[in-house]
């Protein structure tokens, strides 16, 4: 890792903060609930953010790998022995590792060609796999929607949204630090000469097509990730809520929140998550229907007009900003005098 | 082999409403470098001003189709002057993302001013159906072929023959050039969106029948007009429509003689097989892009 010894003490500091803050507060349970689906969206965004923001690819079926995750991850839990605790990670390990299978061979066929045929066969696939979740009732359990446990680790249950929450962050904080090292191995340094021009990179020897692939299959893997911890949150899965309109909403939490960016993916996840919550409590904008997904498209197109990096790298447009009126100020200061 | 025909019949129904979508994609892809992912919302939202000015204001229905036809008219421009064409510089990503923005934009609109209910809306044409050998042919299902074929002529007329079609053929084929010809290059894409626009409000109000009303009405003739521009191949005019049609008679040859629930999965299944075997489309071209 390059950072430096003061920013890891500083980035510990925080999360040690933001662990031990729900504690304190003593939020109420629905409050937990959503902090703990910020984490989970944020593991998803994390992973949309390697596709979007170094490969620029734009992906509409990233619901379908969170949805196949959380079937995965149900299925194998229901079904397996109680094995003390190895089953839960089994089935969330293997939540991550088949959307990556079924993205590799998916980006194998669409990455082929140029930018927008990945865009048109996902929309199908999201589609067509949530199809599948509503007819495969073997697998899914159909319309009825399927229940899953709570994860009990080695006699430690996770049934609390506190102790759930502490275990999500972990795994969010180790993924972070897994994509903060991979953009600065040699898949991060071709993946950003890409971003910049595929020209140039491709002149350098980049193969584009291995390296989007690879940047597919890693966001499939975590949105994997991210939908098989969201079934043992939520318990309860059903085929209707895994849409286009959630793969939408993390497509918008990583363009609002900042694109290339760690801490963009987790602001974006928590934006898109709190702010319809807080638009509910608003009396007359409250009662407007789906108000937050105007807004949030509205949001969405005007990060991208005037702000492309996003909310995480809102600071540095602001700071200039600020330091040249400072500036003026002291040249018309000196100016009266 | 009664039944076999039905199906075919059914199917150029379908197929030339999917062969109606496709074509404004396309439209809009050549001209201004836009997938246009919003295009299925667009088309419900004016699909459902139709609705409202038929039922709600009881005007005719001619009437309400010409009003709803006037509004898709003003919308494409709208869409246009407002969110694309001042990104009209910025990379194809930043154009998709803004198209789907607009889908929840529109979605949401759509569902805070008209409600979340599905309503009934009348066919075009409501005579009784006309028995020819064993398969039964709707006048509707008749009407709605007959003037797809004349929307495509006038089309493919204009493309292919007039000045107008000369400047969207030069914008599509090279902007800048087109630019220096003297190509008021703006005036096309706006008239592209206006086009495709209209395009996608006539496909809803010919579709809305079968569907209903509702705000998820035009989802499944949105990806299915995805599928036929990918199959026609996205470079050609013609090619989706020819792929709308397909997409129409095998999506209820498949229904009627395989599985009517694997229908969707199998009909995505064709649009992987094109990817592999024959990206660019039956009647695309492979074009090299010069650095």
């Amino acid at each position: 890792m390059n950072l430096s010894k003061k920013q890891i003490l500083i980035y510990s500091g925080i999360i040690l903060i933001l662990a031990i803050l729900p504690f304190l507060l003593g939020f109420g349970r629905s409050t937990m609930t959503m902090i703990n689906t910020v984490v989970i969206y944020s593991i998803a965004a994390l992973g949309f953010n390697i596709l979007l923001g170094y490969a620029g690819q734009i992906s509409l079926g990233h619901a379908a790998f969170m949805g196949l995750g959380a079937y995965v991850s149900a299925y194998i839990t229901n079904t397996l022995p109680d094995m003390g605790g190895l089953e839960y990670i089994l089935g969330i390990l293997l939540a991550g590792i088949v959307p990556l299978a079924i993205g590799l061979i998916l980006g194998l066929i669409a990455l082929r060609l140029e930018g927008h045929y990945l865009a048109i066969a996902t929309l199908g696939f999201g589609v067509t796999i949530q199809q599948v979740f509503k007819e495969w009732t073997g697998f899914t359990n159909g319309f009825s929607g399927m229940n899953a446990k709570a994860i009990n680790l080695f006699g430690i249950s996770l049934r609390s949204r506190e102790s759930f929450y502490i275990f999500s962050l972990v795994i969010l904080v180790l993924l972070s630090i897994f994509s903060y090292n991979l953009i600065r191995s040699k898949i991060g340094r071709g993946l950003i000469a890409m971003r910049d021009s595929e020209h140039a990179a491709q002149a350098m020897g980049i193969s584009l097509f291995k390296y989007k692939l690879i940047a597919f299959s890693l966001s499939a893997f975590y949105a994997g990730i991210a939908g098989g911890l969201y079934i043992h949150l939520i318990r309860f899965v059903e085929p209707n809520q895994w849409g286009v309109e959630l793969s939408l909403n993390l497509l918008a939490m990583v363009v609002i929140g900042g694109l290339a960016s760690i801490l963009g993916s987790v602001l974006g996840a928590a934006f898109i998550t709190v702010i319809p919550e807080i638009l509910k409590e608003i009396p007359l904008i409250g009662e407007i229907r789906n108000f937050s997904m105007i807004l949030t498209g509205v949001a969405l197109i005007l990060v991208i007009m005037f702000i492309p990096h996003g909310l995480s790298r809102i600071t540095y447009k602001i700071k200039p900003l600020v330091k040249k009126t400072r500036r003026n100020k002291k040249l018309e200061d000196q100016e009266v005098v | 082999m009664a039944i076999f025909f039905q199906n075919i019949m059914a199917g150029l129904e379908t197929g030339s409403l999917y062969a109606l979508a496709a074509l404004g994609l396309v439209l809009i892809f050549r001209t201004s470098d836009v997938i246009n992912f919003a295009q299925g919302e667009m088309a419900m939202f004016s699909t459902f001003v139709a609705f409202t000015l038929f039922d709600g204001l009881g005007l005719s229905y001619p009437l309400a189709v010409i009003g709803a036809l006037i509004f898709a008219l003003l919308f494409g421009f709208i869409v246009e002057r407002i969110f694309i064409r001042p990104a009209s510089d910025a990379s194809l990503v930043s154009k998709m993302i803004i198209t789907l923005g607009l889908i929840m934009i529109i979605g949401g609109l759509a569902s805070a001013i008209f409600g979340i209910d599905s309503y009934y809306f009348r066919q075009a044409i409501s005579a009784d159906s006309i028995d020819a050998a064993g398969v039964v042919v709707q006048p509707n299902a008749l009407f709605i072929i007959a003037i797809t074929l004349v929307i495509m002529a006038g089309l493919f007329y204009m493309i292919n023959k007039t000045k107008v079609g000369i400047a969207i053929r030069a914008t599509a084929q090279n902007e800048k050039t087109a630019r220096l010809m003297g190509i008021p290059v703006f005036k096309v894409y706006s008239m592209s969106w206006i086009i495709a626009t209209i395009l996608g409000a006539i496909a809803g109000i010919l579709m809305a029948p079968t569907t209903n009303v509702s705000t998820t009405m035009m989802a499944e003739v949105h990806l299915k007009s995805f599928i036929a521009a990918v199959l026609g191949g996205f470079g050609s005019f013609h090619g989706p429509v020819i792929g709308g049609l397909i997409i129409g008679i095998l999506d209820n040859l498949v229904g009627m003689y395989i599985s009517l629930t694997w229908k969707t999965v199998i009909v995505y299944g064709l649009l992987i097989v094109t990817l592999i075997v024959k990206p660019t489309g039956i009647f695309g071209k492979t074009h090299r892009k010069k650095v």
